[in-house]
């Protein structure tokens, strides 16, 4: 058997999967998708005009709480947790709760965790976050949820994730981590790149991926010591 | 272009397209529902960025590279619930859906699952998608000289996985 003729086999072992969701269903959603992103983007270019202003004063006031967080910005240090320092420059990550109660969180790098985490946790979201290629903490207990669950819980792409806290499950709050071996090729530098981080723990085995993504999430049971 | 002429523009792109993305989540994944969900998202996402992804040189590979990237929303619960003696050996354990694989050849669909996730795509791009060694490359964020390599891995791995099957098959 040549190549041609397995690569025939292999294309022809799935000629007959169709796609059967009406096209205007899709249409649906996308502009679903399309509004959903217009919210973070108004309150970007407010924080951006916040920002500015904030780099004029922030010798004579400290950073005021805002409707977006920003983490390890090299202009202007992360303050205490709860608070929402902006910045002109391109952050680690950015918060932003929306109106509707859900919080959006993009990760540039792979940076500050523990402020990401303080962040969410200070917005109300029981959290645990990490970057060191460990999905879970050994004082976290995983939550199994149904992909409904997760679906109604996050939304998301690439380095953008969108959570709806109030589709949390009782008793549970979520998890977030570099996804060990993803190959989203986003970042370079000194800094832990995206995806690129081994996966070591001793007690949870690795997560691999059936599908790429830079990032991974999940729910786990709410408790001091792993979600605050 | 007006709104009207994009949403014609998306749906014959949908039309055309929508197939050939689907078989390569399939064939990236291997389950079909969970296929359905990532590449209907990854549509809706692609009308959401129509602007900017008819421009994208390959836009089918957009939407592939979407759906697989959206698994952020999902924990990889199979490997949490079963500890692992050799990670590197079972990295990519086969996702077959639990259901019926309907009209896909169950032996085939297996030997695909068999393979490495990187190799599964590669396959997916190359052989489903018809993409180049270059493009395909980039997709993934790969060098040319990797995505080569995996497929004729991928290929060596088919072939020895799959031959026995077919000479049976095909044994008077």
């Amino acid at each position: 058997m040549n190549d041609n003729e397995l690569s025939t086999i292999v294309r022809e072992s799935v000629a007959e999967i169709h796609a059967s969701t009406p096209v205007d269903r899709i249409i649906s959603r996308g502009r679903a998708v399309r509004a959903r992103r217009l919210i973070p983007g108004v309150a970007g270019a407010l924080a951006m005009a916040a920002a500015t202003a904030l780099a004029v004063t922030t010798v004579l006031a400290p950073a005021h709480p805002g409707p977006m967080a920003s983490g390890h910005s090299r202009s202007l240090p992360t303050s205490h947790p709860g608070s929402h320092p902006a910045s002109a420059r391109l952050a680690a990550w950015t918060v932003a709760k929306q109106a509707n109660g859900d919080i959006d969180i993009t990760i540039n790098q792979l940076k500050d965790p523990a402020g990401l985490q303080a962040t969410l946790r200070a917005d109300g979201l029981p959290a645990t976050v990490s970057f060191s290629g460990i999905l879970l903490s050994p004082s976290c207990q995983g939550y199994l949820a149904n992909t409904s669950t997760l679906n109604a819980v996050f939304q998301g792409h690439g380095t953008y994730i969108a959570i709806d806290p109030s589709a949390l499950p009782s008793g549970t709050g979520v998890a977030i981590s570099d996804e060990p071996g993803a190959g989203l090729p986003t970042l370079s530098g000194n800094i832990p790149t995206l995806g690129r981080t081994p996966a070591v723990h001793p007690s949870v085995p690795p997560l691999s991926m059936a599908i790429d993504g830079p990032l991974a999430v999940g729910l786990v049971y709410t408790s001091q010591q792993c979600t605050g | 272009m007006g709104v009207g002429t994009q949403q014609l523009d998306f749906a014959e792109f949908y039309r055309s397209a929508a197939d050939e993305c689907l078989r390569a989540v399939v064939v990236s994944i291997g389950d079909q529902d969970t296929a359905r969900e990532l590449v209907d998202e990854a549509f809706a996402r692609a009308w959401a960025s129509w602007r900017t992804v008819s421009r994208h040189p390959a836009p089918k590979a957009w939407v592939v590279r979407t759906a697989l990237n959206a698994s952020i929303s999902r924990w990889r619960r199979r490997r949490r619930e079963v500890p692992v003696a050799d990670p590197a050996r079972v990295a990519d354990p086969p996702a077959l859906s639990a259901t019926p694989v309907g009209p896909v050849d169950p032996q085939i669909m297996a030997a695909l699952m068999r393979l490495p996730a990187r190799q599964r795509q590669v396959v997916a791009l190359r052989l489903i998608l018809d993409l180049d060694t270059a493009r395909t490359a980039d997709v993934l964020g790969i060098a040319p000289g990797t995505v080569m390599a995996h497929l004729g891995r991928a290929m060596a791995a088919l072939r020895h996985d799959l031959q026995p099957e077919l000479q049976q098959e095909n044994r008077p």
